[in-house]
């Protein structure tokens, strides 16, 4: 399945449509988007509320599936996948960090952190797990639970477990949305190095145009099209 | 998903307490269940044992032949314990001179080791203090009734003769516990050796003598014996057992049986129902947990194994503290009511432990599967964007709680009609619940609506969460309603029991009254006890053709299969005649003869009818002493064998059995302190016989205390698991709850008010549930009572009060200490950790 070369791009989208019935007939959130992105590369997803920004990153991250047209991430074509193939696509190439953190709220800082390594079976998790708590200035909270924790501090819980999974393509939504303006701008500082230590592919949605502008490229989705 | 993780996985949300809730559930359901079923087991054992005395012995096996050595062959193969008795009448002679004084004895001839079951009860002068014989006469010695003593003018150390043997008295003979049920066997007792009888000469081709094989041990080896010998039993041989032979004791065990059966079944329903309510809230808080772990690469199959693991582990964990839990309650119960249970209780079989972790795994899979199961479907969308879960399919949750319920309890009770009653008045209540509980809530916003604010909040709080509060007024109702079930069964059945034996029931009876000492012996009768009733003249005879057919073959083709339908028409029974129809007999079809008809009638007992297919209108044939006598069915008769009155299964008119000489026979209450009236009686009439009954009542009434014993642990111990119920369905809707009053905090409502919005909230949904639990508990006990236990029912006007006061108390005082936390935290602690 996987014949992808340095050439290809990472991620593919093919005029996606997504519409959702309602009361009032059917509506088009997501209007024929087409575009692709690069390994490496930073791509933030800029537009206003309702404009179809989270349901665009779903799509691309195989969470959900379009009402049309076509998604390659890594070289699959996970459009055509069932859920449990897009599940193992996400497990090996696929990072998330969201607005609302999105800890488990039973498991300390190392255990959530370690969480994305277990689920693939390995064994050396928590030696991984702690250097990334480390890189993000959390080595003395590794056996805090969220709760215990600040905010500013979820969030780098929730980059570290992002990167530890070691993924291809990172998809961050709204990451500094529930967090202050000084506070965020760390978050967001940490997470730019971080993906470029590690040559990640990041997928940034926000409405924050100055945040937008730190990527290398900007895709503004109105409407559910994409602006040229 | 590994199994390590997995274990990661139970291990965390343990820590978290998540899974505290679920484990307790899957822990009082197995725990209940095993205790209930251990304690069960082992009373049901000891109470068989002691029923068992009445046989003495396990099974029986009887016949009017000897009884073959191949047959005691194969039971000693079996490592059965076994003995012998002959029985059979003779005349018994004081001593060996021709004008000695003589009596008609039934004669017991017992080989050592008897009785297998229960003990012979000896004294050492005529109606004396008695006590346990610790062994059976000695060859060549006898023990003699109380009676006949007096009758024959003897003293201990004399010698009588049996036939050609001379034996010499050695004991007062006051009891033995298979004193004869069948008036065959009736008789002052003498009891003596099988060792003696050849000297005795007394057997004959022709004589009357009743041949039996005392059989004890294992239960399986006794099946085995009597699946190897069943061929070779019939026609000759009848093979007993103790509910056979003693229809009150089997009678008083079935109903024993099925009331701790509901108690346990009751106990499994809500059980699962803390199983569910537990399940559902863990699979709730792990919505965002499984989005997570979705959009992390964890594949619904991933999910699914992972759970199913968290289920199993929580199963093997909760089965085998459960089991823990089960014995150490059943040994609690044992330590408690050590005085009135029997002084050793057989060890429990492997029973108990079976059914416990049966139902454990059951009722997880039943209840806490369906939930577990939906995880997989959480979309990973939900972590981006809130969307509503799609909830799980009723017909899923109910199918998987429908089918496990309904299959553990089937298997459980072994009882279809027990298991559909029950179903039937959960079925009812559920659907009365949902549609009053909905009525209620309404009607409760209105009233709110003009109430103080603490009332407003709660009926404000009620009615928002409409959906929840009738699924909780449900549960609440469910068990308040058990309950009450409980306690109303276990007072009609109480009732029954107590009324079954009434207070002066007649405790003796009198046969061999010859007819011109009719007149004499009522009149001593009536001078000396309560005795207000009549004699009944007694004769032996048997069906011989019906309609002309003879009456084997009739029985056959025409007789209904089954229990209960009493004996078989060509043996021998006593017969009687009667001008009107006895006392407390009711007439089923056709009608009673006039004190003066000529015609040769008989009344049939109804059950005896149907058994032998027997119609009004039939001619049947008898053999009386060797008389053939025709007569007509006249009429059907129902009788309450229980009443200890004299009953008869046929019952001729009076000029039918005109040419016969009869001897009469009655019953009457004699109070045990009176017991020397009988010396009078019979040094009086010393050819009459009287049956003592009063150590078969007194038997009797003592089973029926220790049940009632038993039932009165069992409804604790569902009381118990009920309660579980309660705080599992208060858990449930804790966060909801929490964050509903941290916000009323936030904006200014005081403590007070939020204490007082709670109780008001947990009063009203306890009151509602009352009352909705009060209408489906006399419905389904109206079904209970008339159908499984066919008693009579009336509706309990008490109930109506005291259902919705004690629901109210009850809920709102579970409830407002499960939720004492919420109007404690700082209502910002509150909102930061929902």
């Amino acid at each position: 399945m996987n014949n992808h070369s340095a050439a290809a791009p990472i991620l593919r989208v093919d005029n996606v449509c997504k519409t959702v019935a309602t009361a009032e007939g059917q509506l088009s959130i997501l209007d024929s988007v087409s575009l692709e992105i690069n390994a490496g590369e930073s791509v933030a997803v800029v537009g206003a509320s309702g404009s179809g920004k989270t349901t665009l990153l779903g799509i691309l991250a195989g969470l959900d599936l379009p009402t049309a047209g076509d998604v390659w991430l890594d070289g699959d074509r996970i459009t055509a996948m069932p859920e449990e193939d897009r599940a193992r696509v996400r497990g090996r190439c696929v990072g998330f960090v969201f607005q609302t953190f999105q800890l488990i709220e039973s498991l300390t800082a190392l255990e959530n952190v370690m969480l994305p390594s277990e689920l693939r079976g390995e064994s050396d998790a928590g030696d991984d797990a702690r250097m990334y708590l480390d890189r993000v200035g959390l080595a003395d909270r590794l056996t805090h639970y969220p709760r215990q924790l600040s905010g500013g501090e979820q969030q780098r819980v929730a980059i570290a477990r992002a990167f530890a999974s070691r993924p291809k393509v990172l998809f961050a939504d709204e990451p500094t949305g529930n967090l202050d303006t000084s506070t965020g701008g760390r978050v967001i500082d940490l997470l730019f190095a971080l993906n470029r230590e590690s040559q990640t592919t990041l997928v940034l949605v926000t409405h924050d145009t100055a945040l937008a502008d730190r990527c290398v490229r900007v895709l503004s989705l109105e409407a559910g099209r994409i602006e040229a | 998903m590994n199994l390590r993780f997995a274990l990661r996985l139970v291990g965390r949300d343990w820590r978290s307490g998540e899974l505290r809730l679920l484990l307790a559930a899957a822990l009082v359901a197995v725990g209940t269940v095993t205790a209930i079923s251990l304690f069960v087991d082992r009373l049901q054992q000891a109470l068989l044992a002691e029923a068992t005395t009445f046989l003495g012995a396990d099974s029986v096996i009887s016949s009017s032949r000897p009884i073959p050595d191949a047959f005691r062959a194969a039971a000693a193969e079996r490592g059965l314990a076994q003995t012998d008795i002959v029985s059979f009448p003779s005349m018994l002679f004081a001593d060996a001179s021709d004008d000695a004084r003589n009596q008609l004895v039934s004669v017991k001839a017992v080989g050592p080791g008897y009785p297998l079951r229960g003990a012979v009860r000896i004294a050492d002068e005529p109606f004396g203090q008695d006590r346990v014989a610790e062994t059976v006469p000695a060859i060549g010695e006898v023990w003699l009734d109380s009676r006949l003593f007096p009758a024959l003018g003897l003293d201990l150390g004399d010698t009588v003769s049996v036939g050609y043997a001379e034996l010499g008295v050695a004991r007062v003979l006051t009891a033995e516990p298979d004193r004869g049920r069948s008036f065959l066997d009736l008789g002052p007792r003498l009891l003596m050796r099988v060792e003696d009888i050849p000297e005795t000469k007394l057997i004959q081709p022709g004589s009357r003598v009743s041949y039996r094989l005392l059989l004890a041990g294992d239960s399986g080896a006794l099946a085995s014996l009597k699946a190897s010998i069943d061929a070779d039993l019939r026609p000759n041989y009848r093979w007993r057992t103790v509910k056979e032979s003693s229809p009150t004791i089997g009678g008083a065990l079935d109903r024993a049986e099925s009331f701790l059966l509901l108690g346990g079944l009751l106990a499994v329903l809500l059980g699962g129902a803390a199983v569910a309510l537990a399940a559902h809230r863990y699979a709730r808080r792990h919505y965002s947990h499984v989005g997570v772990m979705k959009t992390l690469g964890a594949t619904p199959a991933d999910i699914l194994w992972g759970y199913v693991c968290v289920l199993l582990i929580i199963g093997v964990v909760g089965v085998l503290a459960g089991l823990v839990l089960g014995i150490l309650v059943h040994l609690g119960i044992i330590a408690l009511l050590s005085a009135y249970l029997p002084v050793r209780l057989p060890w429990p079989g492997p029973n108990p432990f079976v059914v416990g972790s049966v139902t454990g795994f059951v009722c997880l899979a039943a209840f806490a599967l369906p939930p577990l199961l939906n995880l997989r479907r959480i979309s990973p969308m939900r972590v981006i964007r809130r969307e509503p879960d799609r909830g799980l399919s009723n017909v899923i949750t109910y199918g998987f709680a429908g089918v496990g319920s309904i299959g553990l309890l089937v298997w459980y009770s072994q009882s279809i009609w027990l298991t559909a009653w029950a179903l039937v008045g959960a079925t009812v209540v559920c659907g009365a619940f949902a549609v009053v509980a909905l009525a209620l809530l309404r009607g409760g916003r209105i009233v709110g609506m003009q109430a103080g604010s603490s009332w407003r909040l709660a009926l404000a709080g009620l009615q928002r969460r409409r959906r929840e509060n009738v699924a909780q007024i449900t549960i609440f109702g469910l068990a308040i309603m058990i309950l009450l079930i409980l306690l109303l069964v276990r007072t009609a059945l109480l009732a029954e029991w107590r009324s079954q034996i009434p207070e002066n029931a007649p405790n003796h009876f009198l046969i061999n009254v010859a007819d011109d000492e009719v007149g004499a012996v009522q009149n001593l009768l009536r001078e000396h006890t309560d005795y207000d009733g009549s004699l009944f003249p007694m004769i032996r005879g048997r069906v011989t053709t019906v309609n002309g057919e003879p009456a084997r073959g009739w029985r056959e083709r025409e007789g209904e299969r089954g229990e209960d339908l009493g004996p078989g028409l060509g043996s021998e029974r006593n017969l009687t005649w009667s001008d009107d129809l006895p006392g407390d007999n009711v007439l089923v079809q056709g009608d009673w003869w006039p004190a003066d008809t000529a015609e040769s009638l008989i009344s049939v007992e109804t059950d005896y009818a149907r058994g032998n297919g027997l119609r009004v209108g039939d001619l049947l044939e008898f053999d009386i002493g060797g008389l053939p006598v025709s007569a007509r069915v006249a009429n059907l008769r129902r009788v309450e064998w229980d009443s200890l009155q004299p009953n008869f299964f046929i019952v001729f008119s009076r000029s039918a059995l005109a040419g016969f000489a009869t001897t009469h026979m009655t019953s009457f209450h004699l109070e045990p302190d009176r017991k020397r009236f009988l010396n009078q009686l019979l040094a009086a009439h010393p050819t009459i016989t009287v049956f003592e009954v009063d150590a078969i009542i007194a038997q009797v009434e003592r089973i029926i205390d220790r049940v009632t014993r038993a039932i009165e642990l069992i409804l604790g111990l569902v009381l118990g698991a009920g309660a579980l119920v309660l705080i599992a369905s208060i858990q449930a809707s804790h966060e909801t709850r929490m964050k509903e009053h941290a916000l009323v905090r936030a904006l200014g409502g005081t403590r007070n008010l939020i204490a007082g919005a709670l109780a008001a909230e947990f009063a009203v949904l306890g009151a509602f549930a009352g009352i909705v639990a009060v209408l489906g508990a006399e419905i389904t006990v109206f079904a209970l009572q008339t159908r499984v236990f066919e008693l009579d029912y009336d509706i309990h006007p008490w109930l109506w009060i005291a259902g919705p006061a004690v629901g109210m108390a009850l809920i709102a005082s579970v409830g407002y200490l499960g939720t004492r936390k919420l109007v404690r935290s700082p209502p910002l602690l509150v909102l930061r950790e929902l």
